[in-house]
């Protein structure tokens, strides 16, 4: 066999192996996704979304953990999304040059990729703790403390890539620094910061381990963050390992539900990106 | 004053070859011959398909889907435009030097050696014997002969492009396809390979697209003048610079458009 | 009213706050992991305390040998499974695919790495530990389970799938996604004129990716690996259910062992006492592993402006 017969044999091989590979990972996440549809569209219904947690073979829903899920994320979001767009502000603005921000950077790099059930721990020994007890207020902490480099990261990104030119003829029109950032960078650089709370949020809506040692769970409608608060995920990991079939089923359920969500958040984030760059 | 010994014999002959990308038609009937131990220069305006036209030759074009071929480029009067032509062997008798340096990512030796290894010469002596070689004919050799196992992305620009070029000259190519390959360097460098390349026809035939109409009638022998993926006209060198014969060229050669 | 001067020191200020918040809450994550883990490691001493196999409540023995191993052993088994579907699959979309594909997949791709964890430990405890139990298990336990020596290692156990290995390959196909995409985009970043200097020498497809295009993006490449062994270190609720939890030296592939987070999501609402300080000290463990195997990325990624 001549070397050259050899190296093409070498070569259908080799790309034959990848193509097997790729088929192999691509199918097998298809599959996850394909398993989570069915079951979930199997076991979805109405009541989850208006009924509460019931004993193993009552009809039951997860309206509460919905709601408590919905309450702790948007207060995470309420803290985490403003400190970080104006941090990620001083990152991209006023602390451009300085050696503190590209420290800052690397920081929140490094904090993005803590282990949330870390996070967890932490949170639990500043504000489980010392108040005694599972709370709402903890649980969005943990969560907010997710999100806040993601969106300091994102916000610095995007606000760097507004050319320099935009600012000075701002400033050529005698406007303050403030008022530059707040009307003409931070307008430029809309989508994209919007984009980073959308995959921020996407990222913690299925969030489950920081949740475990804060906010908990709770099997009753009860919305107040002074105490243990519903959580979709939690319920989820409680009902999926349970030995009950109904309780199986709505766990299924309500991981479709937060798959779509966390889909639909990525998507939503993806077209809004797209949108900026046809205009 | 015309010459009286008859035209070299030709290497390549481009017969009404046609080309498109998807449905767009880039090469409309070209017709020329590529004449052996020669430099054919390709000139034109950008975007009239003197680039894909060089890149017909070694059948580039293949690497990306929904491109067609049309006619034929007779080489040993086989057409090599053919489903059946082995494009990989083709493309080791067909050198390729691109518009910026292409360095591997690995060491200069290596850089040198990649095309030799790939024909199946492992012997150590043969490789080093023919690497000295190629990077003493493309003028490189006393620069690096002592970074040999340092990694060619170290070099400079016009280092790189030399590198590029003796890794090209290194497998023996029988014609040398040049795409612009000064259009990233400076007057120094530039002049450096404008004098290995016609040093280089000697031993090989080369066909260079160029943007440049000086470099065209500084170091080539023959030139075609493209427009529009059309083919305008194809002299001597000479004869396109001083006695066009199509009013286009004319224009061209003295600025007036392009 | 406030003057424009003034104004803009109020918003600068902020700003600053609003970006030191993020070094407040890291040291705040290190002090109080640190000072909570107090307890354990004074009474065990740090060394021993890392090297200590028993994790036993009755006695107030705790030690992270166990759970420290089974968090790098299943990441490794991750990486090691993962990272050739994964670099196949970016291969895939950037050479072979069919153009009219490559976005849909890629795009598809890019939301799988999106979906929680908790999907994918659920997926891992309702059909794939089952899975492994029913076909893999019997086949492995029957083939490399009579090898000499070794044989021991590979032989199936009795808990409905779950455990080491079902927990590293559910990890693994967590993280495919994540490697694909970063795999992905270094392979584009590789310049055309690059590989068609490959191909023009006569290089096949498959010798320009191998001695080309990977080694162009071997730094970047590398640096994805890194972060995603770093997700598969850290990451809870993939693992927790099908890991099993089990405290018990590792006597087979197939058997529940434990992982820091894995008795981190088990025992820490339990917990007490010395038992609690200790698992704080394994989530000092990881928060300490995890800077680590960041900085090292960074070494390798290039830096961001």
């Amino acid at each position: 066999m001549s070397y050259l017969k050899r190296r093409k044999i070498i070569n259908i091989l080799a790309l034959t192996i990848s193509t097997l590979c790729a088929a192999l990972g691509l199918i097998l996440l298809f599959i996850i996704l394909f398993d989570v549809l069915k079951e979930g569209m199997e076991s979805l219904s109405f009541s989850i979304f208006t009924k509460d947690p019931a004993p193993p073979g009552r009809e039951g829903g997860l309206r509460c953990a919905f709601l408590g899920q919905g309450l702790i994320t948007l207060i995470a979001a309420l803290v985490g999304v403003p400190i970080g767009v104006l941090g990620g502000t001083f990152l991209a603005e006023y602390g451009k040059d300085m050696k503190l921000t590209k420290f800052l950077g690397r920081l929140s790099d490094m904090a993005m990729s803590v282990p949330s059930i870390v996070i967890g721990a932490f949170v639990y020994a500043v504000l489980v703790l010392p108040l005694g007890g599972f709370n709402g207020w903890a649980g969005a902490a943990a969560l907010a403390i997710i999100i806040l480099p993601i969106i300091v990261r994102t916000t610095a990104d995007m606000m760097s890539l507004v050319p320099a030119a935009l600012r000075e003829a701002a400033f050529a029109l005698g406007a303050s620094y403030h008022k530059v950032i707040v009307s003409v960078v931070w307008r430029s650089a809309m989508s994209g910061i919007l984009t980073g709370i959308l995959l921020a949020l996407a990222r913690v809506a299925g969030e489950t381990a920081p949740l475990l040692f804060t906010s908990f769970n709770s099997n009753h409608f009860q919305l107040n963050l002074n105490q243990a608060v519903p959580s979709l995920t939690v319920s989820i990991y409680q009902y999926a390992a349970s030995p009950y079939e109904s309780w199986v089923k709505l766990a299924w359920a309500a991981a479709f539900v937060i798959t779509v969500l966390v889909l639909f958040l990525n998507i939503l984030g993806r077209v809004v990106v797209r949108l900026r760059t046809k205009n | 004053m015309a010459e009286q010994k008859s035209p070299p014999e030709d290497i390549l002959n481009v017969n009404n070859l046609s080309f498109y990308y998807g449905k767009n038609l880039a090469l409309n009937q070209v017709t020329l011959p590529i004449r052996k131990n020669r430099i054919t220069s390709l000139i034109g305006p950008s975007g009239c398909g003197k680039t894909t036209l060089l890149r017909c030759f070694n059948r580039m074009h293949d690497l990306y889907p929904n491109n067609r071929y049309e006619g034929e480029i007779l080489m040993n009067s086989h057409n090599i435009l053919e489903k059946n032509v082995d494009i990989i062997a083709l493309r080791s008798s067909l050198g390729m030097v691109f518009q910026k340096p292409t360095p591997f990512p690995m060491s200069v030796f290596d850089n040198i050696a990649y095309g030799l290894k790939l024909k199946n010469i492992r012997n150590q002596n043969t490789l080093k014997e023919k690497v000295e070689k190629a990077l003493r004919q493309a003028a490189l050799w006393d620069e690096v002969k002592d970074r040999l196992k340092e990694n060619a992305t170290g070099l400079s620009g016009g280092q790189q492009q030399r590198l590029s070029i003796a890794r090209t000259l290194a497998v023996e190519p029988m014609v040398m396809l040049f795409d612009e390959c000064t259009s990233a360097l400076d007057p120094i460098s530039t002049q450096k390979i404008e004098d290995l390349i016609v040093d280089l026809k000697e031993e090989m035939t080369i066909v260079a697209v160029t943007h440049n109409m000086q470099q065209a009638a500084r170091i080539s022998d023959y030139t075609a003048l493209m427009y529009i993926g059309k083919l305008v006209e194809y002299d001597e060198t000479d004869n396109i610079f001083t006695r066009p014969k199509n009013k286009m060229t004319e224009e061209y050669v003295s600025g007036r458009f392009g | 009213m406030f003057s424009v001067t003034l104004k803009n020191q109020i918003f600068k200020s902020m700003c600053a706050f609003s970006a030191v918040s993020v070094l407040l809450i890291v040291l705040g994550m290190l002090i109080t992991l640190v000072v909570e883990s107090f307890p354990a490691l004074r009474h065990f001493g740090f060394l021993n305390f890392l090297t200590t196999a028993d994790w036993n409540y009755s006695k107030e023995i705790f030690g992270a040998l166990r759970p420290l191993t089974g968090t790098v052993i299943s990441s490794i088994i991750a990486l090691i499974a993962a990272v050739p579907v994964a670099v196949g699959t970016a291969i895939f979309l950037t050479e072979l695919c069919p153009d009219k594909l490559r976005r849909p997949i890629g795009t598809a791709v890019e939301l799988l790495a999106a979906i929680p964890s908790i999907i994918y430990g659920m997926w891992g405890l309702l059909v794939f530990a089952p899975f492994m139990e029913k076909y893999v298990e019997p086949v492995v336990s029957a083939s490399l389970g009579n090898l000499p020596i070794i044989g021991n290692f590979f032989q199936a156990n009795t808990q409905g799938g779950v455990g080491l290995l079902t927990a590293s390959l559910v990890l693994a196909i967590m993280i495919i996604p994540f490697i694909a995409s970063i795999s992905r985009d270094a392979f584009n970043q590789v310049p055309d004129m690059l590989k068609e200097s490959a191909y023009g020498l006569g290089a096949t497809r498959w010798e320009t990716l191998y001695q080309v295009v990977i080694p162009y993006s071997r730094n970047a490449m590398a640096g994805g690996i890194i972060i995603a062994m770093g997700r598969a270190l850290g990451e809870t609720m993939a693992v927790a259910y099908v890991i099993g939890n089990r405290h018990a030296p590792l006597d087979s592939i197939f058997s529940p062992y434990s992982t820091i987070t894995s008795v981190m999501a088990n025992e820490f609402n339990e917990a007490a006492n010395l038992q609690m300080s200790s698992l704080f000290a394994l989530a000092l463990i990881l928060f300490l592993a995890n800077f680590l195997a960041i900085i090292a990325a960074n070494r390798f990624l290039p830096a961001k402006k």
